[in-house]
């Protein structure tokens, strides 16, 4: 069932079991399961079902930090959320990325990746991967022609991509969910404060409010917050009647450990030999490839480095041209035109020649870092809600991650014969000199209410659930203690599937 | 030992063109002023043969094996960005002599 909120009574109670809080990957994926479940689910949107700048207005906020993108451009207000422009990049978390590493502060989830297996096979269909298979091996298996480079895996590996083609949830979606029996989506239902009960235990309610100026008030047993990293900060701390710091922010880590993935070229590589190797493995042309293999130093070597975890993405190239960063090419007019325009397969004229050269686009994962934090902007939106303030910081970790692992990864590929890694100046300058201009991320957004078992160090516990508050849970990306190396929508998909799980198990 | 112009040939050599290895040649003599002449380059890349293949002329790898040995133990050096064996840096040092 679909109610536009406008249309409401001013003044409407709205009651249900659960209240899930923004209708994106995270949101759509929850409500699913609850389907035909025999409990009334309410899904608020803040938009509606059509991409409108004022809702996007909503978004903006100040960034005060390391450069940033626009934040109203980089995440969508609307159902299906921020799937309306992703690119559609996916993998898996490595098992190192939940351990506690000694070098890498802050580091350590309270689950492991085995507790995410059964829940990344269930995500692989809902983002439309064709196969649950992320090894070179099993890629291989099916297509011979997909040969990864012969590394000592205890030094180096291919590490398997796949690529929804891209699913936009609001399409692929609605239908669903409009037709749900046990779900009732409402739009235009911006939530703007959740209030909580007197001891501040438990949320009583959600004041949600339209753009008309109608304000409602929602009621469930349970609530969800699936607004997205920066929008889930943002409301947790403008929840501010009763707990003066802000719902959930008892020890003032609402907001803080903001991270992305360092999307920059870094480097060039050169194969060598008569015959250089196939690099089929690691080609990729948008709309077109199923699945590609990008190069990421073992655990091991990770370790012995003491760097962050990374994977480099090979495109073949001249050297004397530049490869541009995630920020430089995907600027903001370039993403919204993936919005509005259908994916098109990228036509590439065949050719007989083996590339020998390559320009090497590295992603690394950033270092939690508490100084990166959203906090509240004095100036409130259409709303009267306070805006997001982004201060995206990096530490020298992340600035010497780049070095330790490109220095590893050459060794791998000079010992090998595979080829010569050349590293970008910057790459070598030392980890206190200033970031380059290529500084770029990969619009991805994580942390702010990162999860860890003791509530003195986390937003949310191992189950999702925001500490200290017995009914408020948040999916998605904003729970992430470190950001791994990879995209994040299949990795918050199965973290919502296993949250739905927790919660009927209640 | 193999003759100067042979050693004066590195696999980078296809990959980079000439002008590039020449360029690393010239940064790694000026890095490593010891090593500033031909007769040098050519004994500093003998010294790096194993003890046997130096002395008994057993086993003597071939120079790419040198270089992936250097990659393997770590003997590396970074010039102009690129992370090379010690021995093709002293190779690409050869080439800038010895190419015209």
């Amino acid at each position: 069932m679909h109610t536009d909120a406008r249309t409401l009574e001013n003044g409407s109670l709205i009651e249900g079991d659960l209240c899930i809080v923004g209708a994106g990957a995270a949101g759509i994926t929850l409500a699913r399961e609850w389907i035909n479940g025999g409990r009334r689910v309410l899904l608020l949107e803040g938009g509606g079902f059509d991409y409108d700048p004022r809702m996007q207005e909503l978004y903006r906020g100040e960034s005060v930090g390391l450069p940033y993108f626009p934040l109203q451009a980089a995440r969508l207000h609307y159902f299906g959320g921020t799937t309306g422009h992703w690119a559609g990049f996916c993998s898996t978390l490595d098992p190192q990325d939940f351990e506690v590493r000694e070098w890498v502060p802050y580091s350590g989830w309270p689950i492991t990746r085995a507790d995410l297996d059964l829940y990344y096979r269930r995500a692989a269909p809902i983002l439309q991967l064709g196969y649950d298979e992320w090894t070179a091996a099993e890629w291989q298996r099916r297509d011979p022609a997909l040969v990864p480079f012969a590394l000592d895996p205890g030094a180096a590996w291919t590490k398997m991509w796949q690529f929804s083609p891209p699913a936009r949830f609001g399409t692929l979606y609605r239908d669903a969910i409009v037709g749900a029996r046990g779900v009732h989506l409402y739009t235009h239902a911006n939530v703007v404060e959740i209030l909580a009960n007197e001891g501040t235990t438990a949320v009583d309610s959600l004041r949600v409010r339209t753009l008309e100026g109608k304000e409602h008030r929602v009621r469930a047993a349970r609530y969800v917050l699936a607004c997205s990293t920066i929008q889930n900060a943002r409301l947790l701390l403008a929840s501010n009647s009763r707990a003066v710091a802000g719902l959930g922010n008892g020890h003032d880590l609402v907001g803080r450990f903001f991270m992305e993935h360092l999307e920059m070229p870094s480097g060039n590589l050169a194969t060598l030999g008569n015959k250089p190797p196939s690099t089929q493995m690691y080609a990729f042309v948008f709309g077109r490839t199923k699945a590609r293999g990008e190069i990421a130093l073992s655990a091991a070597a990770q370790r012995e480095h003491r760097v962050l975890n990374s994977t480099v993405a090979l495109a073949a190239a001249p050297l004397a041209e530049q490869g541009r960063s995630t920020f430089e090419w995907a600027t903001p007019d370039v993403v919204d035109k993936m919005r509005v325009d259908p994916v098109v397969p990228e036509d590439v004229a065949a050719s007989a020649a083996v590339p020998r050269t390559f320009h090497l686009l590295t992603r690394q994962e950033q270092a939690p870092n508490p100084a990166s934090r959203v906090t509240l902007s004095n100036e409130r939106d259409a709303l009267g809600m306070p805006r997001a303030r982004l201060d995206w910081r990096l530490t020298e970790l992340d600035r010497r991650s780049f070095r330790g692992f490109y220095e590893a990864l050459g060794r791998e590929l000079g010992r090998t014969g595979i080829g010569r890694l050349q590293m970008r100046d910057w790459v070598m300058e030392p980890p206190t000199a200033p970031w380059p201009k290529s500084l770029g991320g990969g619009w991805h957004h994580m942390g702010t209410t990162r999860m860890h078992p003791d509530p003195q160090r986390g937003v949310v516990d191992a189950n999702c659930q925001v500490h200290g508050i017995a009914n408020l849970y948040v999916a998605g990306a904003a729970v992430y203690p470190t950001a791994g190396c990879v995209n994040p929508t299949l990795t918050l998909v199965a973290l919502t599937l296993r949250l739905s799980d927790y919660l009927k198990a209640r | 030992m193999a003759d100067a112009r042979s050693l004066a040939r590195p696999e980078l050599l296809a990959a980079l063109g000439g002008a590039a290895v020449r360029a690393i040649g010239e940064r790694y003599r000026a890095m490593s002023p010891a090593e500033a002449d031909v007769a040098a380059l050519r004994h500093a890349i003998d010294d790096s043969r194993p003890f046997t293949a130096r002395f008994f002329g057993a086993g003597n790898p071939h120079i790419d094996e040198l270089v992936r040995d250097d990659f393997a133990h770590g003997r590396t050096v970074v010039i102009e960005g690129w992370l090379l064996s010690v021995t093709e840096a002293r190779q690409c040092a050869l080439y800038s002599f010895l190419s015209v």
